[in-house]
């Protein structure tokens, strides 16, 4: 058996934790073990640094959101999966643009908490519905340009369908509507500001095949991130 | 919906009414000082009645731009045939005037730069720099092939100081007061929209409290059950009464940005029906949505009025931006395709059934 992704929640209403705590239990595969809990981010700083491999991040802590403090903990090695009653797209942008490596918004909890764990860990892209409304929804000059495709698939996904459901509506198979999907969100990770995070998914995927170097030429930092970190083959060690 | 239009009547009627004033200045321009200029110099010409052909050209121009003008901004191509027109008559007329004593008898070169000057007034303002100077250079050209001395340029540069220096300063001063009725009508737009939002605000105000009064009388007391160990989460009644009550809680907090008589408000009116099912409804938007007329919007409420009721116990309902339009999706548990409402006033309707669920699309297109 594979080895257990290790995890910690920052998340300050403990009735929460439990929930959380819980959807990681019942998960017939137990893929997933709870090392951490913290209530703020003073208290993940008592925690020592290899013993989560993913930080479920509550975005509202005390009533302050903290997506400004997510590049700080992807720069001390953690992967980071946003967990928030928030679902505005321009917070969403900006935890995914700090280097989050996914979003799940407590509505979509049950259903998407572990398995974008389990994706964060491995560096590979998941995207919720909420995360695709997100991209759907962005304005920005600096947004990345998505095929058509893409974001056709992007919306059915976003509508409610299931990505099974999503490839028969578009004469294609679920593996390319995860591929289409995951190119997206890929596209995002090469764009806005570094992050080592975003440069582990982004050779991630590369290295799945989810998308080519020449997809993503105009980001310029990506490169000069490559030069910088010789081991970004290795992401997270 | 209508907030723009007084606005724009508004900034629309000074501009006109500068239109006009300029109109008038070009026609006075070309009768009394071109026609004065010509006829007190008849004998001067080696054609007279040619000159008075280039004067009823020019004439011509001004009925035709007048029409132009008046119907709103000329396109580019419209408005450089009747400069060209003027241009070329303009260059002519010199061409065809007595060397020496052209400049004391031209009469063209000032009827020509009016005529300019109200055919691009609308334009950038480049582009009347650019015709200016034509006009200039061809005045200078036919002097410089008759043989010009400094006494000539002295009055060829006097000319064009007085008579394209005027003209110049009325474009910029229309410019100038084109530039504060714009002002005064954003200022009036801004404060129509002021007061239009602040009504806007009341009415979702009380609609808020109306459905947080509502909320006091089906979520506290399902909390209240929840709490006091009376009703238990593991029963699935109990699951459906509490996802139904969050979907309306999420709603009530995401319905902040909404405008009433909005199509988004008409869908939260047919959802609240299917929630006393016990159905939990999800709504959620995409983008700035654009607004869409009565009649589509009843297409788009019918095929969802069938889908909640079809619904066994969830409804997604997401409203998206669409470059054309907008996509009005639905995702239920009906077990099987329905029956919708078919494709009309500008709506397309798609349905799909996969394993129980249905998916269905309503697009607008307003192109």
């Amino acid at each position: 058996m594979e080895q257990q992704v290790t995890v910690t929640i920052i998340e300050d209403h403990p009735v929460v934790t439990e929930g959380v705590a819980s959807w990681i239990q019942s998960d017939p595969d137990q893929r997933v073990r709870l090392v951490a809990t913290a209530r703020d981010l003073t208290g993940l700083r008592a925690v020592p640094l290899t013993s989560a491999d993913v930080v479920i991040l509550d975005l509202e802590l005390s009533g302050e959101l903290v997506t400004n403090q997510i590049p700080g903990l992807v720069v001390a090695g953690y992967r980071v999966v946003a967990f928030s009653g928030h679902s505005d797209p321009a917070i969403v942008m900006e935890t995914l643009d700090n280097g989050a490596h996914a979003y799940v918004s407590k509505e979509e909890g049950r259903e998407h908490l572990v398995e974008a764990v389990l994706a964060a860990a491995a560096d590979r892209p998941y995207v919720t519905r909420s995360q695709a409304r997100a991209m759907l929804a962005d304005q920005r000059p600096a947004r990345p340009e998505l095929s058509q495709q893409e974001r056709q698939a992007l919306l059915l996904w976003f509508q409610g369908m299931s990505k099974a459901s999503v490839g028969r509506r578009m004469s294609i198979s679920e593996n390319t509507v995860r591929q289409y999907i995951s190119r997206a969100r890929a596209k995002y990770a090469a764009t806005g500001r570094t992050a080592p995070s975003k440069d582990a998914l982004l050779a991630r995927a590369i290295e799945d095949g989810v998308i080519k170097p020449g997809e993503i030429m105009p980001y310029q930092s990506f490169a000069r991130a490559a030069a910088d970190h010789p081991s970004l083959g290795a992401p997270g060690q | 919906m209508n907030a723009v239009q007084p606005t724009a009547m508004f900034s629309g009627r000074y501009q006109r009414a500068f239109t006009i004033a300029v109109l008038f200045l070009v026609a006075g321009w070309h009768i009394g000082g071109g026609g004065g200029q010509l006829l007190q110099n008849r004998t001067a010409y080696a054609s007279f009645a040619f000159q008075c052909a280039l004067w009823l050209v020019m004439a011509l121009a001004i009925v035709a731009e007048s029409f132009l003008v008046l119907r709103g901004p000329p396109g580019w191509r419209a408005a450089w045939a009747v400069a060209l027109i003027a241009l070329a008559a303009s260059t002519a007329s010199a061409a065809a005037s007595p060397a020496g004593q052209m400049l004391a008898v031209n009469w063209a070169w000032g009827s020509a730069g009016w005529i300019g000057v109200l055919v691009l007034l609308r334009r950038r303002f480049a582009e009347l720099a650019w015709f200016l100077a034509a006009l200039a250079a061809g005045i200078l050209g036919v002097q410089v092939w008759d043989g010009l001395n400094r006494t000539d340029l002295a009055g060829f540069l006097a000319v064009l100081i007085w008579s394209t220096g005027a003209q110049v300063a009325v474009a910029a001063g229309v410019r100038a007061l084109n530039v504060a009725a714009d002002q005064a009508s954003a200022a009036v737009e801004s404060e129509h929209a002021t007061r239009e939002r602040a009504a806007t605000a009341e009415i979702i105000q009380a609609a808020r409290h109306a459905r947080m009064l509502a909320l006091q009388e089906s979520a506290v007391p399902l909390v209240a059950e929840l709490a006091a160990g009376l009703a238990d989460p593991g029963d699935e009644q109990v699951r459906i009464r509490c996802a139904v009550q969050a979907a309306r809680l999420r709603r009530l907090l995401a319905e902040g940005d909404e405008v009433p008589g909005s199509l988004v408000h008409e869908l939260y009116a047919s959802a609240d029906v299917a929630e006393r099912r016990g159905v939990a409804v999800d709504i959620e938007t995409v983008g700035s949505l654009p607004h869409v007329p009565g009649p589509a919007r009843r297409v788009i409420t019918d095929a969802a009025i069938v889908i909640l009721t079809a619904a066994r116990s969830k409804v997604r309902i997401t409203l998206a931006a669409m470059t054309p339009g907008i996509a009005v999706s639905f995702v239920a548990d009906t077990g099987a395709i329905v029956w919708l409402p078919a494709a009309s006033e500008g709506v397309a309707i798609e349905q799909q059934e996969d394993s129980g669920m249905l998916w269905a699309e309503a697009r607008w297109n307003n192109r």
